[in-house]
């Protein structure tokens, strides 16, 4: 242990600030660097294959002033959200009700497993057939994507929890409901914030392409109808929307992540 | 023997299941029998591995019981089967565990409620009354505190006065000192001396460690090597209130420390 201790650097104050300003300089050098390797690529390949950065900004501010760039963004969420929210739900309440029952965890496990493999797109063609061109299909595929996602981390993270804390807490006269509520999902949170950070980029691309197939509005449905007429600059600037949109609510994410998770020792350094 | 006991334990038994396709496993314990009286602080000393956790699990109610019975207040406790199990038996008796089993994302006060709490009990008094129990044992100004942010010995006394808070008229202890350093296990000792001379609650205290055995003890089991039986039983005439830090400087000490010893073997 002293060993150990000995061999370990310890950083002083000084070399922290200084630091931080250098992985910001690097962030900033790293920017530069993909901006001009992007106006190259636009440079080299032509405005046909590649469109170049400025033309891209120029075309996100005028879509924000016409309104269509929101009139996109709320379609595509609205649709993400809602199947991202009714995931969740089931995602997670199915692992504490399979919890309840090993037998029948046992029986059902092989099932998920092998509903699992199904490739969600797939389905869309025969989801429209069923429900037609709406938010419908989509809303399903997105539910279907981020429902896998979220229940195994919660499975593993029920699996994971300490039965000594179980234990403790039988005994100290908790019911099966404050057990679930304050020891199993506190414990498989760190769990579920993992499987929440995973599913998000998938529920909004499972959104994109189910609005590449039927859409009249959202993102994808920009990308798409850019593609058609050969418009490249449009192509990057959903592309470019579809990632802001990713980064925006994962940075939401993060917060709700570090006021639940606010207990835990480690400085987390690297966010994702 | 004028009082009832308040907690018998009758020819218990203990092995575990057996795998398949393997022997069945040998006897943890078997033929224990002894019993606790109301107010009573009894220690059970043992080798490390003679089925000591084992025994205050079946107890506790959070493991089975293989064969005999356990009576507590006069009713026979169902421990047989692992989904008639009580464990805690209604909040009547209190576990501190060897680790400390704090839940990680609660501060250190919040702990100490979490009993209180989930039996629906919080309120000003029983606040008080844990808010009374963290300055005895030394935790003001820490109650903020996560978990991992204190002390192994810290983290002792909130698991101690964790089941103390909430007031169980037994509370079973599994070497809760083992894991401090000495000079903070004397401290935990006279802590828990101390609460207990307030409450005069019924504690059973196994350990590995004969002079903690006599510090603390009204009473002193030997549990034999496997499969654990009782090798002998001793009353400590060492008259209360006791200093734990010169106990083995009192008269008496070293009779009772050597038949303890030679039982052990």
């Amino acid at each position: 242990m002293t060993q150990a201790d000995l061999t370990v650097p310890i950083p002083s104050e000084a070399p922290a600030v200084s630091r931080k300003w250098l992985v910001l300089g690097g962030r900033v050098v790293l920017a530069v660097l993909l901006v001009l390797g992007w106006e190259l690529g636009a440079r080299t390949f032509g405005a046909v294959f590649f469109a170049s950065p400025l033309d891209v900004v120029m075309r996100i501010a005028k879509l924000a002033e016409s309104g269509q760039l929101f009139a996109d963004v709320a379609s595509t969420l609205r649709v993400s959200a809602l199947g991202f929210a009714i995931a969740c739900v089931a995602g997670v309440l199915l692992p504490f009700l399979l919890r309840r029952s090993p037998r029948l965890s046992e029986a059902v496990e092989p099932y998920i497993m092998a509903s699992m493999g199904i490739p969600k797109y797939a389905l869309a063609p025969w989801l429209i057939l069923w429900f037609g061109i709406g938010d419908m299909p989509k809303l399903v595929v997105v539910t279907l994507m981020v429902f896998y996602i979220i229940f195994i981390t919660t499975t593993a993270g029920i699996r994971g929890v300490d039965q000594r804390l179980v234990n403790m807490a039988r005994i100290a006269g908790a019911g099966e409901a404050v057990i679930a509520r304050e020891i199993i999902w506190k414990s498989l949170l760190p769990f579920f914030f993992t499987g929440l950070k995973v599913a998000l980029p998938r529920a909004v691309s499972a959104t994109i392409v189910g609005e590449f197939l039927v859409a009249t509005e959202g993102i994808g449905h920009y990308i798409e109808h850019s593609r058609q007429v050969s418009d490249t600059v449009g192509v990057f600037a959903g592309i470019v929307i579809a990632m802001m949109l990713v980064l925006s609510i994962n940075a939401v994410v993060n917060v709700v992540e570090r006021r639940a998770l606010g207990w835990r020792p480690v400085e987390r350094e690297m966010e994702l | 023997m004028g009082e009832a006991p308040l907690l018998e334990i009758k020819g218990l038994g203990k092995r575990f299941a057996a795998r398949q396709g393997r022997e069945p496993s040998p006897w943890v314990i078997q033929g224990l029998s002894f019993s606790v009286q109301p107010g009573e602080f009894l220690t059970i000393v043992g080798p490390s591995g003679a089925g000591k956790s084992t025994l205050l699990n079946m107890i506790a109610q959070i493991d089975t019981v293989s064969e005999g019975e356990i009576v507590f207040n006069g009713e026979a406790l169902a421990s047989r089967d692992a989904r008639a199990l009580r464990p805690g038996c209604g909040r009547r008796i209190g576990y501190v565990t060897q680790d400390d089993n704090l839940l990680p994302w609660r501060t250190t006060f919040d702990n100490v409620l979490f009993p209180i709490e989930v039996q629906g009990r919080l309120d000003a008094e029983t606040r008080a009354h844990a808010e009374m129990l963290v300055g005895a044992v030394g935790l003001a100004g820490f109650e903020r505190y996560y978990p991992h942010e204190l002390s192994g010995g810290m983290r002792k006394r909130a698991a101690l006065i964790r089941t103390l808070a909430y007031d169980p008229p037994v509370i079973l202890m599994d070497e809760p000192f083992a894991a401090v350093d000495a000079q903070t296990r004397a401290q935990l000792q006279a802590d828990l001396l101390r609460l207990w001379n307030l409450k005069r609650k019924t504690i059973i205290f196994v350990t590995h460690d004969i002079t903690e055995a006599i510090a603390l003890g009204d009473r002193a089991l030997v549990l034999s090597r496997q499969p654990a039986r009782i090798a002998a039983e001793h009353t400590i005439p060492i008259p209360r209130p006791r200093k734990v830090e010169d106990i083995f400087a009192v008269e008496g000490f070293a009779t009772v420390y050597e038949r303890i010893r030679a039982a052990i073997q």
